[in-house]
């Protein structure tokens, strides 16, 4: 009931626009060097992939196997220093964080840390390690993480590749449920991150 | 559901502050009915979603499980509204950070993290409780979701009928919190009025809310808007609506008798301290920068205590403005001459002062982090930032 | 990364229930499955099963009268159906504890798969390219899945979820307006899921699953109409092939 008494503007939206138009879902085929997130960061995928045609933000992409539920490839191109990872769903009372041109490696995990908490309401999203790693070319930050969405029993685990190149946050999140889609196709989506190039 | 009734109380000051006159007579509580059982279509549904709800909640990684800390939230519970009206009651504390609590119709409860860390007191926790309690004991949860079918109704058809809804809305709003305001009263009527039968203070409802208020107001500066006009007047003035509920509890508590007892500030310290470091991540996690700031104010009214700095410090580092580096690091050096800081502090005192361009006190600072706690998670990350 | 648009879907579904106009599909089957009559132990999980009215707006209002009438129709239409299935279907024996917590998660598993293959492999219109290809039906909730206790000596695992909203009087005159202004508005959902999980893959074998089903589940006839819709095309039935040919409604 709460929920849903905060969703109501929302909804008023919702009612206002109609649905989302429809998707426009693309293939990402193998072996060809593709621009993600309408950015410069390329990669290089060796297995197909579906490019979905809803962005969680301007500067951003989903790609999956099996739905965005099931397993969620996202890139990040280049975010700009003052904007949010993703799109906020209330700037009023829901601000997310945003990212700063003079950001340490160590403040990328936290940024997705708080912004998955504020967007998805929920304190059970943490950080598990953190080491360096060379990310398109530059040093950057290999992190894990895991999570439970509010008012849900499946729990997800992710990980993050990410660097701050030319004062702009780049950074590919992989995530899945932690019950079998997880180590499914986490070496996939390794792969992708790690034939990122700027 | 307490912080989104008070927003509302915000939001239209003039029914509460109508209600807020000190002739208000407190009414008497209720005849406790044991096991009741629902009675109609709707209360029943009512149920069987709470059922279910439950049934998901039991086992959600949400609930905190401590034995001792459900011991102690669960015994103000009981000492506040007796013990034969708290075995109806299964209490679950949950871990989001917002202040909230609530009450189903089938008697499940819940107190968030958020309110433990807003607390003071065992006689202000239970305040907070009661007034659950007498949502239950008033059965508010059918009348409620009664209420909110009519009002999604209006709006499906208004979206049909009206092309630009919007200012409809806003009303349809506002007739959702005119009924919340309504119930808040009388279980906060009803909560007064346990508290005085506790041996708790019973004025100890009314203080809970300046403090809200205010937190409310810093979060909206924090975010460069302004406070709500109507209680502009000033950061720290008071403000009508809240001094309208806090009037009327307080007056209510007066007109009732009162034991002597303690408030508990003490023991309800002891038994939130081994959580008031997570509390605190939790809270400073938010982006919610005035607002934390407000809420550890006032939680170091008594003075900063380790736990308070170290937070205090990683806000400021979090927001990350280059004043605010240097404040961060500040705070750090006051946690660590303490002598009870963690190894986090000195971590924290490393990065703020490296986005600083600090680099040489940065480094010794990380080392000392390392040498603290070797096996951190990001040990190998902040190794490198040392040997850069 | 689906905050906004889960929410914004979540909010069309329950505040006004727009559903595309597009022909979907019900049904799926892993190319080349076959399951003989008479050669498997299957197990069925228990049934979720929700039932309430839709208030004009699109509102769920649960009701638990008629939530305990489709339990016991549809317990009484599957119980006979389970033996017209062609092979043995023994009911689940729930656990309790730790165990129940895991079984709890599967079941949000198989509800996660479930939505996803409507959303990206029935509906054609937002289907995932890799799916799209000839006859593929490739799903699974992964092999441990037969680690779950009382499964052992089981081949497969039978899910059962439905979800019923009948549409309020005043949705259905709104709906009527609503067509007027051409706002597409749906009375009632209907949904259910009905997955055949083999436990020596994990795969998903077999799934039908519709948001716009038939049978009101509060009548035992009703509830008859749906189990046969959700258990249409069920493999290894006698005389399956015939009901496989009219899949769809």
């Amino acid at each position: 009931m709460r929920l849903r008494s905060l969703f109501l503007p929302l909804a008023a939206v919702a009612l206002a626009c109609g649905v989302p138009a429809a998707a426009g879902n693309k293939l990402v085929v193998a072996g060809q060097r593709i621009a993600v997130a309408k950015s410069a960061m390329t990669v290089l995928p060796t297995s197909e992939w579906n490019r979905l045609g809803a962005r969680p933000g301007r500067a951003a992409e989903t790609w999956t196997l099996d739905g965005d539920a099931l397993n969620d490839l996202t890139f990040y191109g280049g975010i700009e220093s003052g904007r949010p990872l993703f799109r906020e769903v209330s700037r009023k009372t829901k601000p997310l964080p945003t990212v700063s041109t003079t950001m340490l490696v160590t403040d990328i995990p936290a940024l997705l840390e708080n912004s998955y908490r504020i967007a998805l309401g929920t304190a059970s999203m943490t950080i598990g390690t953190i080491e360096p790693a060379t990310f398109a070319g530059a040093k950057g930050v290999h992190f894990t993480y895991s999570f439970v969405r509010q008012d849900d029993t499946l729990r997800r685990r992710g990980e993050g590749r990410g660097a701050m190149i030319g004062g702009r946050l780049y950074l590919i999140t992989y995530e899945a449920p932690a019950l079998y889609y997880y180590d499914r196709s986490a070496a996939a989506a390794r792969q992708v991150a790690e034939s990122a190039q700027l | 559901m307490i912080v989104r009734r008070l927003m509302a109380a915000m939001l239209a000051a003039t029914a509460v502050a109508g209600a807020g006159s000190a002739a208000e007579k407190v009414p008497p509580l209720p005849p406790y009915v044991a096991a009741y059982e629902p009675t109609n279509v709707d209360e029943r549904g009512a149920w069987m979603i709470a059922d279910e709800d439950e049934r998901r909640l039991r086992d959600s990684a949400d609930v905190m499980r401590d034995p001792a800390l459900n011991a102690f939230v669960r015994g103000v519970l009981c000492r506040t509204v007796g013990e034969d009206r708290c075995k109806g009651v299964r209490l679950y504390i949950v871990h989001v950070p917002a202040f909230n609590a609530t009450m189903r119709p089938n008697g499940m409860m819940t107190i968030w993290s958020g309110a433990l860390l807003r607390l003071r007191s065992e006689a202000e926790l239970g305040a907070v409780l009661g007034h659950e309690f007498g949502h239950f004991e008033l059965r508010h949860g059918l009348a409620d979701f009664r209420n909110r079918r009519s009002g999604t109704d209006l709006m499906a058809w208004a979206s049909v009928l009206v092309a630009n809804s919007a200012a409809f809305q806003v009303d349809m709003v506002g007739g959702f919190y005119a009924f919340d305001r309504a119930q808040e009263k009388a279980a906060d009527m009803i909560g007064v009025r346990y508290l005085a039968a506790s041996h708790y203070p019973s004025h100890a409802a009314a203080d809970i809310w300046d403090r809200m208020m205010g937190e409310a107001d810093a979060t909206a500066i924090g975010r460069h808007r302004k406070p709500d006009q109507r209680y502009a007047a000033g950061f720290f003035a008071s403000h009508p609506t809240n001094l309208a509920r806090a009037t009327y509890l307080r007056s209510a508590a007066a007109e009732l008798p009162d034991a002597d007892g303690s408030a508990g500030v003490d023991g309800y310290r002891a038994a939130i301290a081994p959580w008031l470091p997570m509390l605190l991540d939790d809270q400073i996690r938010l982006n919610d920068f005035g607002g934390s700031e407000y809420l550890l104010g006032q939680l170091a009214v008594g003075g900063w205590a380790t736990p308070l700095l170290f937070a205090r410090a990683e806000l400021y580092r979090m927001r990350g403005h280059p004043r605010d580096l240097v404040s961060a690091a500040g705070f750090y050096q006051e946690a660590i001459a303490r002598g009870d800081a963690g190894a986090e502090a000195y971590r924290g005192l490393g990065l703020a002062l490296m986005r600083s361009q600090q680099v040489e006190p940065a480094k010794t600072a990380l080392r000392e982090y390392l040498r603290r706690k070797p096996d951190a998670n990001d040990a190998s990350i902040i190794a490198t930032l040392v040997a850069s | 990364m689906r905050f906004v648009r889960t929410m914004l879907a979540v909010m069309a579904a329950t505040m006004l229930a727009v559903v595309p106009v597009q022909a979907q599909e019900k049904t799926g089957v892993k190319p080349g499955f076959t399951l003989q009559p008479g050669t498997a132990r299957i197990v069925l999980l228990r049934p979720s099963i929700r039932v309430g009215a839709q208030s004009t707006a699109g509102m769920f209002e649960p009701n638990a009268d008629w939530t305990q009438q489709a339990r016991e129709n549809i317990g009484r239409a599957l119980a006979k159906a389970q033996g017209q299935l062609g092979n043995t279907v023994v009911d689940y024996v729930e656990p309790v504890g730790a165990d129940a917590a895991a079984l709890a998660e599967y079941q949000a598993l198989f509800d996660a798969v479930a939505q996803s293959v409507i959303e990206f492999q029935f509906f054609p219109g937002n289907r995932l390219p890799t799916k799209k290809r000839k006859d593929q039906f490739a799903w699974s909730l992964g092999a441990d899945v037969a680690r779950l206790p009382g499964l052992s000596g089981a081949d497969y695992a039978l899910f059962v979820t439905t979800e019923d909203h009948f549409g309020s009087t005043g949705r259905k005159v709104l709906q009527v307006f609503a067509a007027l202004a051409r706002v597409p508005v749906t009375a009632g959902v209907h949904k259910g899921f009905a997955g055949l999980v083999d436990l020596h893959t994990g795969e998903l074998v077999w799934l039908n699953a519709d948001l716009q089903m038939g049978g009101d589940v509060r009548e035992a006839d009703g509830a008859d109409k749906r189990v046969r819709q959700l258990l249409e095309g069920f493999p290894g039935r006698p005389a399956a092939a015939t009901v496989v040919a009219s899949a769809g409604r």
